[in-house]
Protein backbone atom coordinates (compact mmCIF):
# COMPACT_ATOMS: atom_id res chain seq x y z
CA UNK A 1 0.00 0.00 0.00
CA UNK A 2 2.59 2.54 1.13
CA UNK A 3 5.78 2.05 -0.80
CA UNK A 4 8.89 4.15 -0.32
CA UNK A 5 10.27 6.40 -3.03
CA UNK A 6 13.70 4.81 -3.11
CA UNK A 7 15.01 3.23 -6.32
CA UNK A 8 17.22 0.17 -6.02
CA UNK A 9 20.76 0.55 -7.30
CA UNK A 10 24.45 0.59 -6.48
CA UNK A 11 25.46 4.09 -7.55
CA UNK A 12 27.80 6.24 -5.48
CA UNK A 13 24.83 8.08 -4.00
CA UNK A 14 23.26 4.77 -2.96
CA UNK A 15 26.41 3.71 -1.10
CA UNK A 16 26.95 7.00 0.73
CA UNK A 17 25.78 6.93 4.37
CA UNK A 18 22.47 8.73 5.05
CA UNK A 19 24.05 11.32 7.30
CA UNK A 20 26.64 12.16 4.67
CA UNK A 21 23.91 12.71 2.09
CA UNK A 22 21.91 14.94 4.43
CA UNK A 23 24.97 17.02 5.32
CA UNK A 24 25.77 17.43 1.61
CA UNK A 25 22.18 18.44 0.89
CA UNK A 26 22.18 21.10 3.63
CA UNK A 27 25.55 22.41 2.50
CA UNK A 28 24.29 22.64 -1.06
CA UNK A 29 21.18 24.49 0.14
CA UNK A 30 23.29 27.08 1.95
CA UNK A 31 25.74 27.50 -0.94
CA UNK A 32 22.95 27.89 -3.51
CA UNK A 33 21.51 30.81 -1.55
CA UNK A 34 24.88 32.57 -1.24
CA UNK A 35 25.16 33.36 -4.92
CA UNK A 36 23.02 34.93 -7.63
CA UNK A 37 25.59 34.38 -10.34
CA UNK A 38 24.02 32.53 -13.25
CA UNK A 39 27.43 31.19 -14.30
CA UNK A 40 27.40 29.16 -11.08
CA UNK A 41 23.65 28.48 -10.69
CA UNK A 42 23.16 27.28 -14.29
CA UNK A 43 25.78 24.51 -14.10
CA UNK A 44 24.56 23.67 -10.57
CA UNK A 45 21.09 22.99 -11.95
CA UNK A 46 22.51 20.86 -14.75
CA UNK A 47 24.64 18.90 -12.27
CA UNK A 48 21.65 18.34 -9.97
CA UNK A 49 19.54 17.07 -12.88
CA UNK A 50 22.31 14.70 -13.98
CA UNK A 51 22.74 13.46 -10.42
CA UNK A 52 19.00 12.82 -10.02
CA UNK A 53 18.79 10.95 -13.33
CA UNK A 54 21.96 8.96 -12.54
CA UNK A 55 20.06 7.22 -9.73
CA UNK A 56 18.47 5.06 -12.45
CA UNK A 57 15.02 6.50 -11.91
CA UNK A 58 14.00 7.01 -15.56
CA UNK A 59 12.89 10.30 -17.08
CA UNK A 60 9.12 9.76 -16.75
CA UNK A 61 9.14 8.80 -13.08
CA UNK A 62 11.70 11.51 -12.31
CA UNK A 63 9.46 14.16 -13.81
CA UNK A 64 6.30 12.76 -12.19
CA UNK A 65 7.89 13.07 -8.75
CA UNK A 66 9.10 16.64 -8.90
CA UNK A 67 6.55 18.23 -11.22
CA UNK A 68 4.40 19.74 -8.48
CA UNK A 69 7.28 21.31 -6.59
CA UNK A 70 8.86 22.51 -9.84
CA UNK A 71 5.50 24.06 -10.75
CA UNK A 72 5.55 26.17 -7.56
CA UNK A 73 9.18 27.06 -8.31
CA UNK A 74 8.10 28.19 -11.80
CA UNK A 75 5.35 30.37 -10.30
CA UNK A 76 7.83 32.08 -8.00
CA UNK A 77 10.25 32.56 -10.89
CA UNK A 78 7.43 34.01 -13.02
CA UNK A 79 6.67 36.55 -10.29
CA UNK A 80 10.32 37.56 -10.27
CA UNK A 81 10.25 37.87 -14.07
CA UNK A 82 7.26 40.21 -14.01
CA UNK A 83 8.12 42.30 -10.95
CA UNK A 84 11.92 42.28 -10.72
CA UNK A 85 14.02 41.25 -13.71
CA UNK A 86 14.57 38.32 -16.08
CA UNK A 87 18.03 37.83 -14.53
CA UNK A 88 16.63 37.46 -11.03
CA UNK A 89 13.93 35.13 -12.36
CA UNK A 90 16.55 32.88 -13.97
CA UNK A 91 18.61 32.88 -10.75
CA UNK A 92 15.59 31.90 -8.61
CA UNK A 93 14.54 29.23 -11.13
CA UNK A 94 18.02 27.62 -11.27
CA UNK A 95 18.66 27.86 -7.53
CA UNK A 96 15.35 26.36 -6.37
CA UNK A 97 15.10 23.72 -9.11
CA UNK A 98 18.64 22.54 -8.35
CA UNK A 99 17.78 22.24 -4.66
CA UNK A 100 14.57 20.32 -5.39
CA UNK A 101 16.37 17.89 -7.71
CA UNK A 102 19.17 17.30 -5.19
CA UNK A 103 16.64 16.57 -2.45
CA UNK A 104 14.76 14.20 -4.76
CA UNK A 105 18.05 12.44 -5.54
CA UNK A 106 18.68 11.83 -1.82
CA UNK A 107 15.16 10.44 -1.40
CA UNK A 108 15.54 8.21 -4.46
CA UNK A 109 18.74 6.64 -3.12
CA UNK A 110 17.80 6.13 0.54
CA UNK A 111 15.58 3.31 1.75
CA UNK A 112 13.03 3.76 4.56
CA UNK A 113 14.92 1.49 7.03
CA UNK A 114 18.16 3.44 6.50
CA UNK A 115 16.31 6.69 7.05
CA UNK A 116 14.63 5.38 10.21
CA UNK A 117 18.00 4.32 11.64
CA UNK A 118 19.31 7.81 11.03
CA UNK A 119 16.18 9.34 12.61
CA UNK A 120 16.73 7.19 15.69
CA UNK A 121 20.34 8.41 15.90
CA UNK A 122 19.29 12.04 15.46
CA UNK A 123 16.73 11.60 18.25
CA UNK A 124 19.31 10.25 20.70
CA UNK A 125 20.18 13.65 22.25
CA UNK A 126 16.47 14.40 22.76
CA UNK A 127 16.04 10.98 24.30
CA UNK A 128 18.76 11.74 26.83
CA UNK A 129 16.87 14.92 27.74
CA UNK A 130 13.76 12.78 28.27
CA UNK A 131 11.78 14.64 25.59
CA UNK A 132 11.03 11.78 23.24
CA UNK A 133 11.85 8.09 22.93
CA UNK A 134 13.18 6.88 19.60
CA UNK A 135 11.41 3.54 20.10
CA UNK A 136 8.09 5.38 20.42
CA UNK A 137 8.70 7.19 17.14
CA UNK A 138 9.46 3.91 15.36
CA UNK A 139 6.33 2.40 16.93
CA UNK A 140 4.21 5.32 15.68
CA UNK A 141 5.67 5.05 12.15
CA UNK A 142 4.93 1.32 12.15
CA UNK A 143 1.37 1.91 13.36
CA UNK A 144 0.68 4.43 10.58
CA UNK A 145 1.92 2.08 7.85
CA UNK A 146 -0.09 -0.76 9.41
CA UNK A 147 -3.37 1.17 9.67
CA UNK A 148 -3.56 3.19 6.43
CA UNK A 149 -5.03 0.26 4.41
CA UNK A 150 -7.60 -0.39 7.14
CA UNK A 151 -8.71 3.25 7.29
CA UNK A 152 -8.86 3.37 3.49
CA UNK A 153 -11.20 0.34 3.56
CA UNK A 154 -13.29 2.11 6.20
CA UNK A 155 -13.53 5.14 3.91
CA UNK A 156 -14.78 2.78 1.18
CA UNK A 157 -17.49 1.48 3.53
CA UNK A 158 -18.60 4.98 4.53
CA UNK A 159 -18.82 6.13 0.94
CA UNK A 160 -20.74 2.94 0.01
CA UNK A 161 -23.14 3.71 2.86
CA UNK A 162 -23.61 7.19 1.38
CA UNK A 163 -24.39 5.70 -2.02
CA UNK A 164 -26.85 3.22 -0.55
CA UNK A 165 -28.79 6.10 0.92
CA UNK A 166 -28.53 8.19 -2.25
CA UNK A 167 -26.36 10.86 -0.58
CA UNK A 168 -23.37 12.62 -2.10
CA UNK A 169 -20.09 12.15 -0.17
CA UNK A 170 -19.53 15.49 1.56
CA UNK A 171 -16.54 16.43 3.74
CA UNK A 172 -18.59 16.70 6.91
CA UNK A 173 -20.65 13.55 6.59
CA UNK A 174 -17.43 11.73 5.70
CA UNK A 175 -14.98 13.15 8.26
CA UNK A 176 -17.03 12.69 11.41
CA UNK A 177 -17.74 8.95 11.08
CA UNK A 178 -14.25 8.28 9.70
CA UNK A 179 -12.55 10.01 12.64
CA UNK A 180 -14.82 8.57 15.34
CA UNK A 181 -14.75 5.00 13.99
CA UNK A 182 -10.95 5.10 13.65
CA UNK A 183 -10.04 6.75 16.95
CA UNK A 184 -12.43 4.45 18.86
CA UNK A 185 -9.97 1.63 18.14
CA UNK A 186 -7.22 3.46 20.03
CA UNK A 187 -7.97 1.82 23.38
CA UNK A 188 -7.90 -1.72 22.01
CA UNK A 189 -4.71 -1.10 20.04
CA UNK A 190 -3.01 0.51 23.04
CA UNK A 191 -3.99 -2.44 25.24
CA UNK A 192 -2.64 -4.88 22.66
CA UNK A 193 0.67 -2.99 22.54
CA UNK A 194 0.99 -2.89 26.33
CA UNK A 195 0.00 -6.55 26.65
CA UNK A 196 2.90 -7.47 24.39
CA UNK A 197 5.28 -5.37 26.47
CA UNK A 198 6.54 -3.25 23.58
CA UNK A 199 7.11 -0.20 25.74
CA UNK A 200 8.83 -1.80 28.72
CA UNK A 201 11.16 0.61 30.46
CA UNK B 1 2.80 10.29 26.40
CA UNK B 2 0.92 7.11 27.24
CA UNK B 3 0.64 4.22 24.80
CA UNK B 4 -2.91 5.37 24.04
CA UNK B 5 -1.65 8.87 23.14
CA UNK B 6 0.92 7.41 20.76
CA UNK B 7 -1.78 5.27 19.15
CA UNK B 8 -4.09 8.29 18.79
CA UNK B 9 -1.27 10.33 17.23
CA UNK B 10 -0.47 7.53 14.77
CA UNK B 11 -4.11 6.86 13.89
CA UNK B 12 -4.71 10.54 13.24
CA UNK B 13 -1.66 10.74 10.97
CA UNK B 14 -2.99 7.65 9.17
CA UNK B 15 -6.36 9.36 8.69
CA UNK B 16 -4.56 12.35 7.16
CA UNK B 17 -2.78 10.04 4.72
CA UNK B 18 -6.08 8.41 3.72
CA UNK B 19 -7.60 11.85 3.16
CA UNK B 20 -4.75 12.49 0.73
CA UNK B 21 -5.33 9.19 -1.10
CA UNK B 22 -9.05 9.61 -1.75
CA UNK B 23 -10.26 11.80 -4.62
CA UNK B 24 -10.92 15.45 -3.68
CA UNK B 25 -14.47 16.00 -2.43
CA UNK B 26 -16.66 18.72 -3.85
CA UNK B 27 -18.80 20.80 -1.58
CA UNK B 28 -22.46 21.06 -2.50
CA UNK B 29 -22.58 24.82 -2.98
CA UNK B 30 -19.23 25.72 -4.53
CA UNK B 31 -17.70 24.09 -7.59
CA UNK B 32 -14.10 23.97 -6.32
CA UNK B 33 -12.98 20.56 -5.04
CA UNK B 34 -11.07 20.63 -1.77
CA UNK B 35 -8.32 18.25 -0.79
CA UNK B 36 -9.37 17.12 2.63
CA UNK B 37 -5.75 16.65 3.68
CA UNK B 38 -5.11 20.37 4.08
CA UNK B 39 -7.79 20.35 6.80
CA UNK B 40 -5.28 18.33 8.81
CA UNK B 41 -3.78 20.82 11.26
CA UNK B 42 -7.13 22.40 12.12
CA UNK B 43 -8.81 19.01 12.55
CA UNK B 44 -5.94 17.62 14.60
CA UNK B 45 -6.01 20.56 17.01
CA UNK B 46 -9.81 20.53 17.30
CA UNK B 47 -10.09 16.78 17.83
CA UNK B 48 -7.06 15.46 19.71
CA UNK B 49 -5.79 18.71 21.22
CA UNK B 50 -2.54 20.69 21.16
CA UNK B 51 0.21 18.22 22.07
CA UNK B 52 -1.15 15.13 20.36
CA UNK B 53 -2.32 17.18 17.35
CA UNK B 54 1.10 18.74 16.82
CA UNK B 55 2.74 15.33 17.33
CA UNK B 56 0.55 13.74 14.64
CA UNK B 57 1.43 16.49 12.15
CA UNK B 58 5.12 16.06 13.03
CA UNK B 59 4.78 12.31 12.47
CA UNK B 60 3.20 12.94 9.07
CA UNK B 61 6.08 15.24 8.07
CA UNK B 62 8.57 12.63 9.27
CA UNK B 63 6.93 10.07 6.98
CA UNK B 64 7.19 12.55 4.11
CA UNK B 65 10.85 13.21 4.87
CA UNK B 66 11.87 9.55 4.98
CA UNK B 67 10.44 9.10 1.49
CA UNK B 68 6.85 7.92 1.74
CA UNK B 69 4.48 9.48 -0.82
CA UNK B 70 1.86 10.40 1.76
CA UNK B 71 0.90 13.94 0.77
CA UNK B 72 -2.12 14.47 -1.50
CA UNK B 73 -1.37 13.62 -5.11
CA UNK B 74 1.25 11.08 -4.04
CA UNK B 75 3.83 13.73 -3.19
CA UNK B 76 6.61 12.91 -0.76
CA UNK B 77 10.32 12.82 -0.15
CA UNK B 78 12.79 15.54 0.75
CA UNK B 79 12.02 17.46 -2.47
CA UNK B 80 8.78 18.67 -0.86
CA UNK B 81 10.81 20.43 1.82
CA UNK B 82 13.08 22.04 -0.77
CA UNK B 83 10.23 23.81 -2.57
CA UNK B 84 9.00 27.35 -1.98
CA UNK B 85 5.83 26.21 -0.19
CA UNK B 86 7.55 24.05 2.44
CA UNK B 87 6.88 26.65 5.14
CA UNK B 88 3.19 25.82 5.04
CA UNK B 89 4.04 22.22 5.91
CA UNK B 90 6.17 23.23 8.89
CA UNK B 91 3.34 25.59 9.82
CA UNK B 92 1.04 22.54 10.09
CA UNK B 93 2.81 21.48 13.29
CA UNK B 94 2.64 24.84 15.05
CA UNK B 95 -0.79 25.50 13.55
CA UNK B 96 -2.18 22.29 15.01
CA UNK B 97 -0.62 23.13 18.38
CA UNK B 98 -2.13 26.63 18.52
CA UNK B 99 -5.51 25.38 17.29
CA UNK B 100 -5.44 22.75 20.02
CA UNK B 101 -4.42 25.19 22.75
CA UNK B 102 -7.29 27.54 21.95
CA UNK B 103 -9.81 24.71 21.55
CA UNK B 104 -8.75 23.05 24.83
CA UNK B 105 -9.06 26.34 26.68
CA UNK B 106 -12.31 27.73 25.29
CA UNK B 107 -14.40 24.70 24.36
CA UNK B 108 -16.26 23.08 27.25
CA UNK B 109 -18.31 19.93 27.00
CA UNK B 110 -21.41 21.29 28.71
CA UNK B 111 -21.44 24.51 26.68
CA UNK B 112 -24.14 25.57 24.26
CA UNK B 113 -23.60 24.27 20.76
CA UNK B 114 -23.19 27.76 19.27
CA UNK B 115 -20.47 28.68 21.76
CA UNK B 116 -18.59 25.46 21.07
CA UNK B 117 -18.78 26.06 17.34
CA UNK B 118 -17.58 29.65 17.71
CA UNK B 119 -14.63 28.57 19.87
CA UNK B 120 -13.66 25.81 17.43
CA UNK B 121 -13.95 28.23 14.50
CA UNK B 122 -11.79 30.82 16.26
CA UNK B 123 -9.21 28.17 17.08
CA UNK B 124 -9.13 26.91 13.49
CA UNK B 125 -8.85 30.42 12.03
CA UNK B 126 -6.08 31.54 14.38
CA UNK B 127 -4.11 28.29 14.45
CA UNK B 128 -4.87 26.80 11.06
CA UNK B 129 -4.82 29.99 9.01
CA UNK B 130 -3.00 32.81 10.83
CA UNK B 131 -0.16 30.76 12.31
CA UNK B 132 0.10 28.58 9.21
CA UNK B 133 0.37 31.61 6.90
CA UNK B 134 2.99 33.15 9.18
CA UNK B 135 5.30 30.19 8.64
CA UNK B 136 4.33 29.68 5.01
CA UNK B 137 4.92 33.31 4.05
CA UNK B 138 8.18 33.65 5.97
CA UNK B 139 9.60 30.66 4.08
CA UNK B 140 8.14 31.87 0.78
CA UNK B 141 9.72 35.29 1.31
CA UNK B 142 13.09 33.64 1.87
CA UNK B 143 12.77 31.42 -1.19
CA UNK B 144 11.25 33.83 -3.70
CA UNK B 145 14.08 36.35 -3.85
CA UNK B 146 13.27 39.95 -4.54
CA UNK B 147 9.63 39.50 -5.57
CA UNK B 148 8.54 38.26 -2.14
CA UNK B 149 5.97 41.01 -1.58
CA UNK B 150 4.11 40.23 -4.80
CA UNK B 151 4.30 36.48 -4.18
CA UNK B 152 2.98 36.93 -0.64
CA UNK B 153 0.06 39.04 -1.84
CA UNK B 154 -0.78 36.45 -4.49
CA UNK B 155 -1.17 33.74 -1.84
CA UNK B 156 -4.26 35.63 -0.63
CA UNK B 157 -6.23 33.76 -3.32
CA UNK B 158 -6.20 30.73 -1.00
CA UNK B 159 -7.78 32.66 1.87
CA UNK B 160 -11.48 32.08 0.98
CA UNK B 161 -10.88 28.35 0.60
CA UNK B 162 -9.02 28.23 3.90
CA UNK B 163 -11.82 30.04 5.72
CA UNK B 164 -14.20 27.42 4.36
CA UNK B 165 -11.88 24.68 5.62
CA UNK B 166 -11.81 26.29 9.06
CA UNK B 167 -15.62 26.16 9.10
CA UNK B 168 -15.59 22.47 8.12
CA UNK B 169 -12.97 21.71 10.78
CA UNK B 170 -15.05 23.52 13.41
CA UNK B 171 -18.21 21.57 12.49
CA UNK B 172 -16.32 18.27 12.40
CA UNK B 173 -14.56 19.09 15.68
CA UNK B 174 -17.88 19.71 17.40
CA UNK B 175 -19.46 16.59 15.93
CA UNK B 176 -16.57 14.43 17.15
CA UNK B 177 -16.66 16.11 20.57
CA UNK B 178 -20.34 15.17 20.82
CA UNK B 179 -19.77 11.60 19.61
CA UNK B 180 -16.39 10.64 21.10
CA UNK B 181 -14.77 13.37 23.20
CA UNK B 182 -10.95 13.29 23.26
CA UNK B 183 -10.04 16.96 23.39
CA UNK B 184 -9.86 17.42 27.15
CA UNK B 185 -8.14 14.22 28.12
CA UNK B 186 -4.63 14.92 29.25
CA UNK B 187 -2.06 14.22 26.56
Amino acid sequence: MLNGLDIEGRTLLHRLPVRGKLVLLFTAAILLFLTSDLRILGPALAAAAVLFLSTGIGLREAFRRVRFVLFTVALVAAANYVFVSPREAAAVLCRLSALVLLAAAVTATTGIPAFMDEVARLLAPFERLGLVRAADVSLAVGLVIRFVPEILARYGEISAAHKARGLPVRPLTLLTPLVILTLKDADTIAMAIDARGFRRH
Amino acid sequence: MTTRDIVLVALFAAIMIVLGLIPPVTLGFIPVPITAQSLGPMLAGCIIGARRGAASMLLLLLLVAIGLPVLSGGRGGLAVFAGPTAGYLVGWVVGAFVTGLIAERFVREGQKEVLQLAAFLGAAVIGGILVNYLFGLAWLAHMSGKAFLEVSLASAVFLPGDLLKAAIAALAGRAVLAGYPLLHQRA
